[in-house]
């Protein structure tokens, strides 16, 4: 037993130095996990004002007065408001957490505090939670909940322990935990809806974005992060087919592609005929907002997608986490209504006094043309035929920029062509589109799914031709053939380094691949667990439909399992003490005793018992009191031989208590 | 208030459901009572609001965090209530002591299993009580207070074990109900010399607390219960053993304390100043007698004559047990 201090109860016990340790560490963790979206200022104001905290606590710097203090805190607030004009919202709401978390930890000493340190740690957490539910960063949101529990369990929790005895009863804690936690998540009713919306800022995703500016990108970076996912039911479309229709870009004003401002009246007038793909497309978050489909989808039943004239899948709300869409596809359909006047007229616009040169050519290519295919054909023959080079590092373009790329730099990737191919059908007075989206993507055979990444971004054009409708044309095949159809990383030729070359090996992947279809699991699976797939869980089970007071019994029924599984295990682990040896033998011969009716007594040793009962009978005072002697030896002399040990268990084991003699 | 009233309320009904306890006793579940405490209640609705969040935004990283907290503080309630569970008390006694001081209660327990038993305190009424951890398997005793207010015969008639392991967000308690009685003296206070021989009139033979070793004539060994400020430190320090000073001519002081010399004060006035005096001849290893109305002790020296001696003006006016 420690030694007992006097000490008011009053107040809770102060917090051990270990407990405070862990807090720290966790709150630091909690808020890296969000710096991401929080103030760049943030996370060093914290780290300073932990060190600040330490000093105070070793008592190498006093505590600031109440008036500074105060000061901080304002200074703070005033900061969060400068770098994000609110207070409102998740990235600002973190970021005044944080601050405010800074400013408190200067004066903490109290229990108090400390559980108010460990509150905003975990609601800092919970921030993160809500911002990204990427797989790899569940073990860092698993160890920084960690950290916070082994904290709490060193706040009020007895007299200090190592951390790392606080992470294990901790882990422990947490662990039994889990059951729990898993059949609540699956089974605690979900909401169809919100109650409110998160207000959310700007959201920087790579990959497409609303526009396009070819001439101002010298450098296009790969990424491999995941854009979409198809499962399809059926048969794969061929590689040549998998264009994913994504924003389509009308407006040009001689540098940057534009989308309509206001949304394209009308349902597509299609006709959906050839083969059709079915298939579910996982949707990774996106900036532009459209739903990612196979060219071409049809107007299914989706509730919350608006399909736009001009083919798009438009999402009602933004896609600001990943989201599964069922689709049907048919890459043969055509288009079977005309084109409006206005829709000519916004296809056929250029901007005056650009690319004079690119005007040039297309009335020549024009003149010399039989019609509207024909034109198509030539200028798709003159990108060929032209000496153009596909590179993902091409030249800077300047202000005429299809004029630089036609004429002078001869450079460029999938934007620079299907741009410079549009303008040229538009000054030849063919109406003409550039269709942003995805081309490609792999087989994931350990998902069995296709995964379509940022680096698959492709652009390319559609052209009005009278009789066959809108018609893609994609100037990016004839400069460069292989991107169609070849992997990703052929074409980038000598320029890709050994990264791509190790990308190649099959172990390597084998690995990737693995891990994608992991990370596709832990989105469909638990990221995507929501309303509608708890009914569908519920229905499999065999539960009817909103028959929430069967799955409400379920749950009790689970609940009541779990605590009876989390006791007995904790009794485990908090089991009796095993008496050893010496004392269970000794246990023997008292029981022996005691059906005599010589019981010892409460107060009594064992050596004091056997002289008493000595006293009485000899008989005993031969067998039993040379024993005590033993024993009393063993318990509490000088380590004994395990030889010694031996005998007086051996001789426990044959102890009879003596007939009294008449 | 409320809060204390309906504590009082709930106490008193655990008084008359769990009777007597004597021991030794092992603590079982059926007396443990557990209740969040404050940080518990705000943690509780942190919970519930990352819940209402994680519901909100569809959020299942967010509800998966939430459920496992839960989990976390459910676990958590049971090792609170299991922390007391099975503790065994085995003894438990009281000390006398003078009113306005606090008087010392003494419990032995033992830990039987094989994980420590952490954050306990144990506390009588309004003192403040103790805090302590045991030690897997281990035996050991703990010190706390009770306040001693009024002269006479007490009865501590409830202690608080309680708990606030593993984090301190619930509070596991027992309520004990212990045979203890302990003899409150009357308050050492008064302002008159010390008679001599039975006479009011006084020899000052030494300073009362006198810690002056130069006037020491003679030490002898250290005693259970000798005034630490006679102990001769410096002897000690030079590794002699523990030894006490004696004053010239202390062995042969003799002191009749009596009751019937002081009319002029109240009656608890009166048993104070003789508490008073028996201390001082006590501190100057003087004997001394008392002549109470009612009983009459002989003169004498040692702690436990000085404990008849006290505990007979500390009962003065009660019926003797």
């Amino acid at each position: 037993m420690k030694p007992a201090a006097a000490t008011a109860l009053s107040s809770a016990a102060p917090p051990t130095r270990s407990g405070m340790r862990l807090a720290l560490g966790g709150l630091l963790l909690a808020a890296a996990l969000n710096a991401h979206h929080t103030a760049w200022w943030c996370l060093p104001v914290l780290a300073a004002a932990s060190i600040w905290h330490l000093r105070v606590n070793l008592r190498l710097t006093r505590l600031p007065p109440r008036l500074v203090r105060v000061a901080i805190a304002l200074l703070l607030t005033a900061g969060v408001l400068l770098s994000f004009r609110t207070l409102n919202g998740l990235e600002a709401g973190a970021t005044l957490l944080t601050a405010m978390i800074a400013a408190k930890l200067i004066e903490t000493r109290a229990t108090r505090d400390w559980y108010v340190i460990l509150g905003a740690a975990l609601f800092l957490l919970l921030a993160a939670c809500l911002d990204r539910q990427q797989l790899w960063r569940l073990p860092c949101y698993a160890l920084t909940l960690w950290l916070c529990a082994g904290a709490l369990r060193g706040l009020d929790g007895g007299s200090n322990q190592a951390p790392m005895v606080l992470l294990r009863g901790a882990g422990r804690q947490l662990l039994l935990a889990l059951p729990l936690a898993l059949l609540l998540f699956i089974f605690f009713p979900r909401l169809s809806g919100a109650f409110w919306a998160l207000p959310s800022g700007e959201t920087a995703i790579t990959g497409l974005g609303d526009e396009m500016s070819p001439g101002d990108i010298s450098r296009l970076v790969e990424s491999d992060e995941p854009a979409l996912r198809a499962r399809f039911s059926g048969s794969l479309p061929p590689v040549a087919l998998r264009y994913w229709r994504g924003p389509v870009l009308h407006d040009f004003d001689g540098h940057t592609w534009r989308r309509l401002r206001g949304q394209m009246a009308g349902m597509p007038e299609l006709n959906y005929r050839g083969p059709a793909y079915h298939y579910t497309a996982t949707i990774e978050p996106n900036a532009h907002g459209t739903v990612l489909a196979l060219e071409l989808a049809s107007p299914g039943d989706l509730p919350s997608v608006i399909f736009t004239g001009d083919y798009q899948l438009l999402a009602a709300h933004p896609i600001s986490q990943a989201q599964s869409y069922e689709l049907d596809s048919y890459p043969q359909a055509t288009s079977n209504a005309g084109l409006s006047t206005p829709m000519r007229r916004i296809d056929l616009a250029l901007p005056a006094n650009r690319n004079p040169r690119t005007q040039s050519l297309a009335t020549a290519l024009r003149a010399s043309a039989s019609g509207d295919t024909a034109f198509v054909d030539l200028a798709m023959a003159y990108l060929r035929d032209g000496g153009f080079e596909y590179t993902l590092t091409p030249q800077r373009l300047g202000r005429d920029s299809v004029d630089d790329l036609l004429f002078a730099t001869h450079q460029g990737f999938c934007a620079h062509y299907a741009s410079a191919f549009v303008t040229l059908m538009r000054a030849g007075g063919v109406p003409a589109r550039v269709v942003t989206g995805y081309l490609g993507g792999e087989w994931n055979h350990f998902g069995g799914y296709l995964i379509v990444r940022q680096s698959d971004a492709h652009a390319w054009a559609e052209v009005w031709l009278a009789d066959r409708g809108w018609v893609r044309t994609d100037p990016t095949a004839v400069v460069a053939p292989e991107r169609l159809t070849r992997g990703r990383y052929d074409f980038a030729g000598s320029g890709a380094g050994s990264s791509a070359r190790l990308l190649r090996a099959p172990w390597l992947s084998n690995v990737l691949q693995g891990w994608d279809a992991l990370n596709a699991w832990w989105q469909d699976q638990v990221v995507g667990f929501n309303f509608r797939r708890q009914l569908d869980l519920a229905r499999w089970l065999g539960f009817a439909d909103r028959d929430w007071q069967v799955l409400t019994a379920a749950l009790g029924a689970g609940l009541i399992g779990w605590m009876l599984w989390m006791s007995w295990t904790l009794r485990h682990v908090l089991r009796r003490a095993r008496p050893d040896a010496l004392a269970r033998a000794w246990g023997r011969i008292d029981a022996r005793l005691r059906r005599a009716g010589l019981a010892r007594a409460a107060y009594e040793g064992v050596v004091a018992h056997a002289q008493r009962l000595a006293r009485t009978s000899p008989a005993l005072a031969e067998t039993l009191l040379p024993l005590a002697n033993q024993y009393s030896q063993l318990r509490y002399g000088s380590p004994g031989s395990p030889e010694e040990l031996r005998a007086l268990l051996s001789a426990a084991r044959k102890f009879r208590v003596p007939r009294p003699r008449p | 208030m409320l809060r204390a009233r309906l504590l009082e309320r709930a106490a008193a009904w655990a008084r008359r459901r769990q009777g007597e306890d004597v021991p030794p006793l092992v603590l079982q579940a059926r007396r443990l009572y557990i209740l969040p405490t404050r940080a518990g209640v705000a943690f509780s609705v942190l919970l519930f609001v990352m819940l209402v969040a994680g519901l909100n935004y569809t959020n299942s990283l967010a509800l998966l965090l939430t459920f496992t907290l839960v989990g976390f503080m459910l676990v958590g309630m049971y090792e609170c209530q299991r922390t007391l569970q099975g503790l065994e008390l085995t003894q438990a006694w009281a000390l006398d002591s003078h009113a306005g001081s606090t008087g010392l209660i003494e419990l032995r327990l033992a830990n039987g299993r094989s994980a420590s038993r952490r954050a306990l305190s144990v506390r009588c009424r309004d003192t403040p009580g103790t805090r302590f951890d045991i030690a897997a398997g281990a035996t050991g005793s703990v010190q706390l207070f009770y306040r001693a207010t009024r002269r006479g015969r007490v009865s501590i008639d409830r202690l608080e074990l309680a708990t606030t392991a593993p984090f301190g967000l619930f509070r596991a308690w027992t309520w004990l109900h212990l045979p203890l009685t302990a003899i409150v003296y009357p308050r050492p206070e008064g302002q008159r010399a010390l008679p001599r021989s039975g006479a009011h009139a006084s020899v000052q033979t030494a300073p009362i607390a006198g810690s002056d070793e130069e006037e020491w004539s003679s030490l002898r060994a250290f005693n259970q219960g000798d005034n630490p400020h006679r102990i001769a430190w410096k002897v000690y320090a030079r590794g002699g053993a523990l030894m006490v000073g004696q004053y010239a001519g202390s062995g042969g002081d003799e002191h009749l304390l009596s009751f019937s010399g002081l009319e002029d004060l109240g009656l608890e006035a009166r048993l104070s100043q003789l508490a008073a005096w028996a201390l001082e001849c006590a501190e100057r290893g003087a004997a001394c007698g008392l002549q109470l109305p009612a009983c009459q002790l002989p003169l004498g020296r040692g702690a436990a004559h000085q404990a008849n001696l006290q505990r007979a003006l500390a009962l003065y006016g009660e019926a003797a047990l």
